[in-house]
């Protein structure tokens, strides 16, 4: 094994004393007069660095980064595929990277195309009436989601009532945690051996208190739920709303949709389903579409087209308000278009087979050494669990990034022990699947003690976490000299 | 397939029941590279406006970038990876998360910062929730001139919550809080606060400093410029609890206004209760620095329907833009960048001042980068005759402000450092030629 991750002992920006080159046009010394009295700074204790010390720390920094672009990066629940370079390009045209937001209608006709195309397109993908696209990341749109399920309430009188939404206990901890910040309370609904919602346990917790019921399809365990089509009518008859986490679209474009399945609300996540990059943690842009009787509730404005002109539509008065003060993130959005124009419908179907069929591929290499709780066909992901090797997840996750690949999701979904949660992807290729399979294989005969001491070949050593939360060292002023 | 023990991949999707099988997505067909590209500068050029002589800020500015922050946040290895969940294989984005932390501390002067919030409107509804779990009061006194998209905001972020939210004026003539009537609605159930500096007026407010002799056991949130912390005393100073901005000024393009990004900072006992990501610093077994995602147990990953927020996709690589931006620019930069901003305004004030019809003076506090005008006629007519000359703005307070009647006929003209003595001549030239 040759791999080495580049190891520096890099410094932090204030340890560097270069002095700043920066260099701006504009005399600014008549201003000082102009500041109210006592409004001076005096201390400013930024660093000062050099232009090319800066670019050099970064670079380094950079360095000692994995990313999607050196490998395969199969975090389960995330969909890190390749992030194509021409949407690099296309959101830095001056045309749309240089556009106010608050610019006049007449002057944005093309950036309003661009959303009002990703409304149509994320309509016909998904079989849902209308979209928008303010939300800002899967988690934000979960919350636009509980939104319109709380102004949906209201306007039939139910919120009173209504108090409750119900999750499933494999969902991502968004889910909970966006209901509870719309003020609902959770109530969890376990799965069943199988790994399907447990419809005897779904059927008791629905009632006339329930307000909505959030689930994800494929779920988190990349399993395709078979009930769906009961689970939405007994969540209609019980009077309730159908919540879909469309975190996991990467395994059904032109295959299925919520829309078929009998969803009411869905949110995407452009930044995993249509290849935006991830940008070491965001940004991310999470759009939401409803069925046609929850449209008026959408937040406003939306983006019209009436055969000539784009415009923004603030026409409903039942909208749930703004989630966020412009049209959300249109950088984003704006990839995600040119991903699904380049695709198509014959490129996204392709993709999405591709991807359960990768899964499908590592699914069977790996269920031989580490165990498959539910069986069956995996669409996007796949769950395995270590618990019949004695090994941690933990360890395991360490041991193959010290070998030059990302790892799994670990510890995800909460009812697996020792889950590994595997996605990866469509655009991964064989060999580099098999790299990474025999990765995993040779995790497990490495034994305990070379897993425990693992990572040695990357820019730091095993990490110690119980550390940070007890030293509370958040910045540099507070390390003790 | 073989591998699998399939013949066909319509096996792999058996567990699907026809009933609800689709059958292809009805959009056009998937074309090349070229063709895309071509496209979207075919319906880029319907966008105008981008090269002209530009007055519109109001929260969204545009500022110098330099080249390399571009260069630096469009390197793949940070653009293309993910939260560091695997911490040891993702040193570098830590590090520079870290660094952001640090630099927007010492910019705001306040304890700590969070790894990023969205944007600056999400991350005040942020503010008004953490302040609720801090003292679990219910009212929220707001200034009368807040935007209405951030008073929208963060009323969808409070939805779940019953709160209430007062509102408080400013002085007629200064344009600055009006803190005699600020502290007539300061009560035992006030949980918050929310102050601007520079104010929703563009002015740079220095009541904002003595909220604190008033506000009794009520939590100051502060909604501030980051560019103006150049020359203005800083939030943490003035007895801030919580503080708030909008980022995209340091280092990202507008971009139609987003993505974008939420300062978060605040003081180190509410740490707890505080939402976002937080990296700390750490060593390695052999003692080596180190750092890593911490304090998780608040984040909906562990905690679920009690974490203290939902996210979890940021905006790590606009906090990393911001970093390399206020490391290139270093405290001499971000001071100049503030004078001119200062400096300019009042030029813009000057020389708008002087056309017949505009007051750009009827507020006599010190405008930063937003110059509130009163116009002779319609705003957005204005607008429209600007544009025909090449010129952007002004932004009608009407659409900012829309309760405030008393400003249909005003609007904002904006400037940055890049705003030229020549443009502010330009545009004062041309309000007086369209009347
Ligand atoms: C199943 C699921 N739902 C929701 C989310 C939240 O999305 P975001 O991180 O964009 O807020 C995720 C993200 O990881 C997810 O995997």
């Amino acid at each position: 094994m040759s791999y080495h991750q580049a190891t520096y002992d890099e410094r932090l920006l204030n340890e560097f004393r270069s002095g700043s080159t920066f260099k701006i046009p504009g005399d600014g010394s008549a201003a000082e007069k102009l500041l109210p009295s006592g409004m001076a700074r005096k201390e400013l204790p930024l660093p000062s660095l050099a232009e090319y010390d800066a670019v050099r720390h970064f670079t380094r920094l950079s360095q000692m980064n994995y990313s999607v672009d050196l490998g395969i990066y199969p975090l389960g629940s995330c969909t890190m595929k390749y992030n194509p370079k021409y949407a690099d390009k296309i959101v830095s045209m001056e045309q749309f990277a240089e556009m106010h937001p608050l610019q006049p209608d007449y002057s944005v006709q093309g950036s309003l195309r661009i959303m009002y195309e990703l409304q149509e397109y994320l309509k016909k993908i998904s079989d849902m009436d209308a979209v928008t696209l303010q939300p800002l990341a899967g988690a934000h749109g979960e919350f636009t989601g509980i939104l319109i399920v709380r102004k949906y309430l209201e306007d039939t009188g139910q919120l009173d009532m209504r108090r409750e939404i119900i999750v499933p206990d494999s969902a991502h901890g968004t889910n909970p945690a966006s209901a509870a910040m719309g003020g609902f309370n959770v109530v969890e609904v376990p799965s069943d051996s199988t790994g399907m919602v447990d419809i005897d346990a779904l059927r008791s917790a629905l009632s006339e208190k329930t307000a909505a019921l959030m689930i994800t399809n494929p779920s988190t365990l990349g399993l395709f739920e078979r009930n769906v089509v009961q689970i939405a009518k007994l969540v209609h008859d019980a009077g309730a709303l159908l919540y879909y986490d469309g975190a996991n679209f990467n395994a059904i474009l032109g295959i299925t949709s919520p829309g078929i399945m009998g969803f009411d609300i869905v949110h995407f996540n452009l930044h995993k389903t249509f290849a935006t990059p991830h940008g070491g943690g965001g940004p991310g842009a999470g759009p939401v579409a409803v069925k046609k009787r929850l449209e008026k509730y959408l937040p406003i404005p939306r983006i019209g087209f009436d055969g000539k002109r784009y415009f923004e539509d603030f026409s409903s008065d039942k909208s749930v308000g703004r989630v966020s003060p412009y049209y959300g993130a249109f950088g984003v959005l704006l990839r995600a278009w040119a991903y699904i124009t380049y695709h198509g419908s014959d490129g996204l179907e392709a993709n999405s087979r591709k991807a359960v069929l990768n899964t499908n591929y590592v699914s069977r290499r790996l269920s031989e050494y580490l165990s498959d709780p539910y069986g069956g066909v995996k669409k996007h992901e796949v769950v395995l669990s270590s618990s019949n090797t004695g090994e941690r997840a933990l360890d395991i996750a360490k041991y193959l990034i010290d070998n030059g690949v990302h790892a799994p999701t670990i510890y995800f979904p909460l009812i697996v022990k020792e889950a590994l949660m595997i996605e990866p992807t469509e655009t991964v290729n064989r060999d580099d699947l098999d790299a990474f399979c025999d990765a995993v294989i040779g995790s497990l005969k490495a034994g305990h003690e070379d897993l425990h001491q693992r990572p040695v070949n990357l820019s730091v050593g095993r990490i110690d976490e119980i550390k940070a939360a007890r030293d509370q060292i958040l910045t540099w002023s507070a390390i003790k000299k | 397939m073989d591998f699998i023990g399939i013949k066909s991949d319509e096996e792999l999707f058996s567990d699907i029941p026809s009933s609800i099988r689709k059958k292809g997505i009805p959009i056009s067909r998937g074309i090349s590279e070229y063709e895309v590209m071509r496209l979207a500068e075919e319906i880029g050029s319907a966008n105008t406006g981008y090269n002209y002589a530009n007055f519109m800020g109001c929260g969204i500015y545009d500022r110098i970038i330099p080249s390399a922050v571009d260069s630096v946040i469009g390197r793949s290895e940070f653009i293309t990876s993910y939260t560091p969940y695997q911490a040891e294989f993702s040193q570098g984005m830590l590090q520079s998360l870290f660094e952001y932390q640090s630099l927007i501390s010492d910019l705001t002067g306040m304890d700590m910062t969070n790894s990023s919030i969205y944007d600056g409107a999400t991350a005040l509804g942020e503010a008004v929730r953490m302040a609720h779990r801090i003292n679990e009061k219910t009212e929220i006194l707001v200034p009368e001139n807040l935007y209405r998209s951030k008073m929208d905001v963060i009323h969808s972020y409070s939805s779940g919550l019953n709160l209430k939210f007062i509102s408080y004026s400013f002085e007629k003539k200064t344009g600055y809080i009006d803190l005699e009537d600020l502290a007539s609605k300061i009560s035992a159930n006030t949980s918050a606060i929310i102050c601007e500096n520079p104010n929703s007026f563009g002015v740079i407010d220095p009541n904002v400093m003595k909220v604190q002799e008033i506000k009794g056991e009520a939590l100051l949130i502060t909604y501030v410029d980051p560019v103006s912390l150049g020359v203005v005393v800083p939030p943490g100073s003035y007895g801030a609890d919580i503080s708030v901005s909008e980022g995209q000024q340091l280092g990202i393009h507008r971009e139609f206004g987003g993505p974008l990004l939420g300062l978060f900072s605040f003081r180190k006992e509410y740490l707890r209760k505080s939402p976002g990501r937080i990296i700390g610093l750490t060593s390695d077994s052999k003692g080596k620095r180190a750092f890593v995602m911490t304090i998780q147990t608040r984040e909906q990953h562990i905690r679920r329907e009690k974490a203290t927020s939902n996210i979890c996709t940021n905006q790590a690589l606009m906090a990393l833009a911001s970093a390399v931006y206020l490391s290139i620019v270093g405290p001499e930069g971000i001071r100049k960048i503030a004078n001119v901003t200062i400096s300019q305004a009042k030029k813009l004030k000057d020389a708008v001042s002087s056309v017949r019809g505009y007051d750009a003076k009827f507020l006599s506090g010190t405008s930063f980068s937003d110059v509130l005008v009163r116009m002779p006629g319609d705003p957005a007519d204005i607008q429209r005759a600007l544009f025909e000359k090449g010129i952007l703005g002004p932004i009608p307070s009407s659409s900012l402000f829309p309760n405030l009647e008393a400003f249909a006929k005003s609007g904002f003209f904006s400037v940055t450092e890049k705003t030229s003595d020549g443009n502010i001549r330009f545009l004062a030239d041309s309000l007086g030629a369209i009347q």
